[in-house]
């Protein structure tokens, strides 16, 4: 019984970074793989939605459920207010799926400021100085995060409030849920977004510079259009991951939120969607069983486990580099309307 | 008029520029040379940092010994980066994000690398590798902190000895050729790869300087280049991507307003400013690129010409 309940938590869990993976993964296809723009500062966005979460959502459900929270230091006293609010959302699930909501679209228009800013310098230039510009704002957030004390707490973080306390003990089954339903409204809205006009110019733009400007599109526009679409969504996997974890810490770091998403999307097919979800669960899945058995290393090399992950996962993203540019599943030519 | 800054912090300054000087120079170079941005200078600069820390602490030399070493190691894991990682791809005609993305891997396998070799340090030689420093072993020329001195003197050699390398040798030149006009040198008769190879082998040779000089100058870690990322390419793009002497007023320039500037800034406005430090970069990186993408040598060179 015991087993088949740490099973059922195992999978829910694959199952929500799955799709957490995805919803990034496929910011990151919108930017590079339809649009040809070398994003890696990823980890910018998310950490900027998650850090939204953890700024907002406890002062803004204070605020909604009218908490009475006069005398109480918001980071300091974090724990009394937080579990304040879950016993308000385990009584009343409308204000949990309300607090959710909200959060989630001022995690998007901080994401979309936070694209519009870091892009902004560097997006009339060419793609090398854009990748130059992502890298090195990177990391950035969590520097602010771990000096200004209020934003999330400093380097302890602080806790979120639980938007599925109303679940109680399925509340890992509806948080999971909530983020597959999301991954799924990315999934078809990114379909959509690649089948328009928008997202023909979007690749014209990818593929041919040049041409796309002689037609008369702004490239430097549709460039940061396309960051600030991805950024968005970025920023919505920042909050979902706070939301999910119900804390929020200083500590994203490029390896998680940057380099894995990009090894994910080459695996799984620039520029094609479906491939890029299938490329995710693929190597999702690979990933979560060497972490969850990578035990069975320990006391055999001289080290700590993690740093072989990051030397075999480097490698396996040269190989990929090297022998298969164009992922597993290629991306394939879209039909066109015959005139 | 008071003085905000004291010796001491002009000092540090010069050093910390003396640093990010080696590590732009190198950007520089492969940029000119190989066309891509080298995301794993970072890494190279810590394994300098570590080479240094493993000969001091487990042979007792001095510190300045290991420069050799770092220069030798720094420039044969960066050949080894161009020759197993981005020469196939580029052979295969891979696109530039394609090979930055390959410089990112490369640049993570070198860090667990460097993290493993660290646990493997405390756990075999039990002598603690991470935020650890070797400033104890440092020597004093009238209260003048060797790392200054050195960085100084490694600097002006370093400049010296790259003038005479690409003006007064045939390699140099071919090497000048060869970042001018790839399919021109060859058809002179130069062999370009060669010359790709020993631009790596510079580049990474000097961020092997660099970061030997780390660990006598502060604190290091396993992450200590990751830490001067953003502030290396800041310098080397301030410094006009494409300009090699460029690389060197860059670094000196964000040296000084990093470190000058967060002193002064403290000074004025409280010491809260403090860990906000390496936003500075990231600001003076944007209103480059916003200004003038071409750095500061795209400012020159546009008076030049009027």
């Amino acid at each position: 019984m015991i087993t088949e309940s740490i099973f059922f938590l195992f999978v829910l869990d694959l199952l929500a970074f799955f799709s957490i993976y995805s919803i990034l993964n496929l910011s990151l296809n919108v930017q590079y793989g339809f649009t040809g723009v070398p994003n890696f500062g990823l980890v910018f966005c998310v950490a900027g939605g998650a850090f939204t979460v953890g700024f907002l959502s406890t002062r803004l459900a204070a605020w909604i459920f009218s908490i009475d929270i006069s005398g109480l230091n918001i980071i300091d006293d974090n724990l009394i207010i937080v579990s304040k609010i879950n016993a308000v959302i385990a009584s009343q699930p409308f204000y949990g799926i309300l607090l959710l909501i909200v959060v989630l679209v001022f995690a998007a228009v901080v994401g979309a400021m936070l694209g519009t800013l870091f892009s902004l310098p560097a997006v009339r230039l060419r793609e090398d100085y854009l990748g130059i510009t992502f890298l090195a704002f990177g990391e950035i957030l969590n520097v602010i995060g771990i000096a200004y004390r209020d934003l999330v707490g400093g380097p302890p973080g602080v806790n979120v409030p639980d938007v599925w306390a109303w679940a109680s003990g399925w509340r890992f089954a509806a948080s999971t849920l909530t983020i597959v339903f999301i991954a799924a409204l990315i999934f078809a809205y990114s379909e959509y977004l690649i089948r328009t006009p928008f997202g023909r110019v979007l690749r014209a733009v990818r593929d041919n510079e040049v041409a796309a400007a002689a037609f008369g599109k702004d490239v430097a526009r549709y460039r940061l259009a396309a960051i600030i679409i991805g950024s968005m969504i970025a920023s919505i996997t920042g909050a979902l991951y706070a939301l999910y974890s119900a804390c929020v810490t200083p500590t994203f770091v490029r390896f998680h939120w940057t380099f894995l998403p990009w090894l994910m999307v080459l695996l799984g097919g620039v520029g094609n969607n479906l491939g890029v979800v299938m490329g995710t669960a693929v190597f999702y899945t690979i990933y979560k069983l060497i972490i969850y058995y990578k035990f069975a290393l320990a006391g055999v090399v001289p080290f700590d486990v993690v740093w072989l992950n990051y030397i075999l996962i480097g490698i396996a993203v040269i190989l990929v580099l090297i022998f298969r540019p164009q992922g597993l599943i290629p991306e394939k030519p879209k039909k066109m309307e015959q005139t | 008029m008071i003085l905000l800054v004291e010796l001491v912090t002009l000092r540090e300054a010069i050093t910390y520029s003396c640093i990010l000087s080696f590590l732009a120079v190198g950007i520089t170079l492969l940029y000119k040379t190989t066309k891509v941005p080298n995301f794993a200078h970072a890494a190279l600069a810590t394994l300098g940092a570590y080479v240094t820390y493993s000969l001091t602490s487990l042979l007792g030399i001095n510190p300045y010994l290991s420069l050799p070493v770092s220069f030798l190691i720094g420039g044969l894991v960066a050949l080894c980066l161009f020759f197993l990682v981005l020469e196939p791809m580029r052979r295969a005609k891979a696109s530039v994000t394609m090979l930055m993305i390959a410089t990112l891997a490369f640049d993570i396998v070198a860090s667990g690398a460097i993290n493993a070799y660290a646990d493997y340090l405390q756990t075999t030689f039990k002598i603690s590798a991470r935020n650890v420093s070797l400033i104890r072993m440092d020597f004093q020329i009238a209260s003048l902190p060797g790392v200054f001195l050195t960085s100084i003197t490694l600097i002006a050699m370093t400049v010296i000895l790259l003038y005479l390398l690409l003006n007064r040798t045939y390699l140099g030149i071919s090497l000048r050729a060869s970042m001018e006009n790839q399919i021109l040198a060859e058809t002179i008769g130069i062999n370009t790869t060669f010359t790709l190879m020993l631009s790596w082998f510079i580049a990474g040779g000097l961020a092997g300087l660099g970061g030997t000089l780390l660990p006598v100058w502060t604190q290091i870690d396993t992450g200590v280049g990751m830490v001067f990322i953003a502030s290396m390419f800041c310098a080397s793009t301030l410094g006009g991507l494409g300009e090699i002497y460029g690389a060197f007023l860059g670094g000196f320039l964000l040296g000084f307003a990093e470190l000058l500037g967060t002193v002064i800034l403290s000074k004025t406005l409280g010491t809260w400013v403090i860990p906000y430090r390496p936003v500075i970069p990231l600001i003076i990186l944007s209103v480059t690129l916003l200004v003038s993408p071409r750095g500061l040598a795209g400012i020159l060179v546009r008076r030049r010409s009027k």
